[in-house]
């Protein structure tokens, strides 16, 4: 194998939870991965809450809390309307990791990291994630763009192929995994110091194929392995080529779980009479602001549509916390239709997960300075329902029914992404991915931002 | 001379200069405001005249008005209009429910049709660049290969003004004489002027469209201002971006394409 070792490897399998993982090791499906592991024992890490990708690896590139890099999921509330934005890195308040090593001097490469859309300008090559439009547009600087086209390099895999037809899915999988692993080696004959290749297929599978897998359905659970054993042998030969000395991560941003019931959240909260629908849906965010006292955004992020604050708030500021206590107190009602299990494992305050730049902590602040905060934790919700795993909040202003089941069979979950780290000193206890910039940095030998968290107190709480 | 004196002898100057350099130059009217303030600018540069092509690149989806618009004021200002359709492309049935491939074949492809029909050397576009965050790297000479592969970062230096108009051969050229102005810049001179514009741009019922393209893809925002002065002192106030009402704002509509197969919608 041609090529060379980069001072410090990155490679990120997105969502495969740590229960899966061990059993892979232990198994024999991933081999290779398993011989890494010898030397470097796999750990469980935390997520982010909501736990989605973007959330994850923003928190990851930024080494800061969402009220401090600002991308907060997947979809926002447009400024000056109800209507739906969708964050990007342009609205990324801060430098990303491969900014920061730039700043130092050092090459980098980021290879299809979620949030990376559009690239920023780095000493090296920045190629986006999932979110990248087409392939002429995905990298920085844009003439990479023509070695990509040439290999037929695919973003990302098809889902609306997956929901249509699963065994097609698996040969579009297959092929996106390896233009992905063709262009890494093919950057790998560079040198670098920094370089970090994402792979997005595995949350792919596990959403589409999991309780096929629990099930042990004789095609898609086979197939299911099979493809991380494609993933493994690509992980051979690039242990082959980085050898025995070089600090690698190889990781995943969160877990999965097979999913009970896709909740439809926004018509919960219809149901509770917190949110009103405007007369003309038009999009999971078309509500009537003068009769709604509260709307979510996926996923379970839910905001009291604050008077002053929101372009059109009825809920005025001294009634912010009793709105939320109450809010709180029906969120945690709502129970599976068949065994009336609790849905909603717990709610949380903004100021308790997240916390502004300058800080590390929001604990502090009095709920009036909570509503009323400022710049990007002005724009983080009120409230954060949490699920119980199984339970997969989504939007559904105008759905049919709460509870409902579609093609999709995983969802992710907080508790167990896995981490396997060699020569990387990572803090010892309740790892979270938030925390894993610093130890990059240090590693690298370059001093990481001031305003940076994940250690001492600027760390998720969690028990 | 005040901003808009500057602006405007600025722009003809680089209108005057690509008609000097291209045999085979066209101005996009798309009939919105830049486009309209770009055709009022090539008047001006020639003494009321259009000496060139205007190229309309029809979907067929615009607003009723914008075809009232053009249809008169081509006429009244004497104009060579060229009107493209992609019809293989609207008669196979394109619609705007996958807006990307909509876009991209009854513009993107209409446009290549156009070129290689008229054989155009150069086109005068009316693009801004306070208008979307990618085009601040814009040039006002600005070429582009034959898969209109756009790459900003291998471009002709303009220093001090000094403007590149040469391109290799199989290149386009998009000139883009309105870079340097705003928005407000815009509707400060079409008063000064007294543009006629189509009145989509001015409020009813409390909303107005601030960008205009296929009525498929524009959403209007939520405004009072009935007439130029009110839009002034709108954008003057205002800090929502321009392109905020159009849903063509084609990464969102990807971004929501994926997220629904996804399941996140």
């Amino acid at each position: 194998m041609s090529g060379r070792s980069p001072r410090f490897m990155i490679l990120s399998i997105d969502g495969v939870p740590f229960g899966l993982m061990r059993r892979m090791l232990d198994e024999g499906v991933m081999p290779n991965l398993a011989k890494l592991e010898q030397g470097s024992r796999m750990r469980q890490m935390r997520s982010v809450q909501p736990t989605v990708s973007c959330v994850a690896w923003s928190c990851y590139m930024t080494g800061m809390n969402p009220a401090k890099h600002g991308i907060y999921g997947f979809i926002d509330r447009r400024d000056g309307g109800y209507d739906l934005a969708f964050p990007n890195s342009r609205m990324m308040a801060v430098d990303n990791i491969w900014q920061v090593l730039s700043k130092a001097g050092k090459k980098v490469f980021g290879m299809n990291v979620p949030g990376t859309y559009p690239p920023r300008e780095v000493n090296g090559i920045l190629i986006g994630g999932f979110l990248s439009p087409t392939v002429d547009k995905v990298a920085y600087p844009a003439s990479e763009s023509r070695y990509l086209q040439s290999i037929d390099y695919q973003i990302d895999s098809d889902a609306q192929l997956a929901r249509q037809d699963k065994k097609a899915m698996l040969g579009n999988l297959d092929k996106t995994l390896q233009k992905r692993m063709e262009a890494m080696f093919h950057y790998l004959e560079q040198d670098w110091d920094f370089f970090h290749t994402h792979i997005m297929g595995s949350d792919r599978i596990n959403h589409f194929l999991l309780s096929k897998v629990e099930e042990n359905d004789s095609f898609f659970a086979p197939a299911f392995f099979d493809y991380y054993r494609k993933v493994d042998e690509y992980v051979g030969k690039l242990m082959d080529l980085i050898g025995d000395e070089t600090p690698i991560m190889i990781f995943s941003d969160h877990g999965f779980c097979p999913i009970k019931y896709e909740v439809q959240l926004s018509r919960y909260l219809v149901e509770t009479g917190w949110t009103v629908p405007a007369e003309q849906m038009q999009h999971p965010l078309s509500i009537n602001p003068a009769k709604s006292k509260a709307y979510c955004l996926i996923p379970g992020r839910v905001y009291v549509n604050l008077k002053g604050r929101e372009p059109g708030g009825v809920v005025p500021l001294e009634e912010y916390q009793q709105v939320r206590e109450a809010l709180k107190a029906d969120l945690l009602k709502l129970r599976d239709p068949v065994t009336n299990e609790p849905v909603i494992e717990r709610v949380l305050v903004r100021e308790e997960i997240y916390w502004p730049s300058g800080s590390k902590s929001a604990a502090g602040m009095s709920p009036q300075d909570v509503a009323q905060a400022k710049g990007v934790f002005g724009k983080a919700a009120d409230l954060i329902a949490v699920p119980h795993d199984g339970y997969d909040l989504k939007l559904g202003l105008g759905a049919q029914q709460t509870f409902v089941k579609t093609e999709l069979e995983g969802m992710h979950t907080y508790h167990d992404a896995f981490m396997i780290a060699r020569d990387v000193e990572l803090p010892q206890d309740n790892l979270e991915i938030m925390m894993l910039t610093r130890p990059i940095l240090k590693r690298l030998g370059v001093e990481p931002p001031a305003d940076m968290d994940g250690e001492g107190d600027a760390v998720t709480p969690w028990e | 001379m005040d901003k808009l004196d500057e602006l405007e002898s600025q722009s003809i100057y680089i209108i005057r200069e690509a008609y000097y350099h291209y045999k085979k130059l066209a101005v996009l009217w798309s009939i919105g405001k830049d486009s309209t303030t770009l055709v009022w600018l090539v008047r001006k540069a020639f003494f009321g005249k259009v000496p060139f092509p205007a190229l309309h690149i029809d979907t067929s989806f615009k607003f009723p008005e914008m075809y009232k618009f053009r249809d008169e004021y081509s006429k009244k200002w004497g104009m060579d209009l060229k009107i493209t359709m992609n019809k293989a492309a609207l008669d196979a049935g394109m619609t705007c429910e996958k807006k990307l491939d909509c876009c991209n074949a009854l513009k993107t492809n209409a446009l290549k049709m156009a070129i290689a029909e008229h054989g155009f050397e150069a086109l005068l576009l009316g693009i801004r660049r306070d208008e979307h965050g990618i085009r601040a790297k814009e040039r006002y000479f600005s070429p582009r290969d034959e898969s209109f592969q756009w790459n900003y970062q291998d471009q002709p230096p303009e220093l001090w003004d000094q403007y590149k108009s040469q391109a290799e051969e199989k290149t386009h050229i998009r000139v883009h004489p309105l870079l340097g102005w705003t928005e407000v810049d815009i509707w400060r001179y079409l008063k000064r002027e007294q543009v006629p514009i189509t009145d989509l741009y001015f409020s009813k019922q409390g909303k107005r469209y601030r960008s205009i393209g296929c009525t498929t893809c524009c959403n209007p925002i939520e405004s009072n201002a009935r007439n130029i002065d009110e839009v002034i002192e709108e954008l003057e106030t205002t800090n929502t971006s321009e392109r905020a009402g159009r849903a063509q704002d084609k990464e969102d509509t990807y971004t929501m394409q994926k997220l629904r197969a996804l399941g996140y919608m």
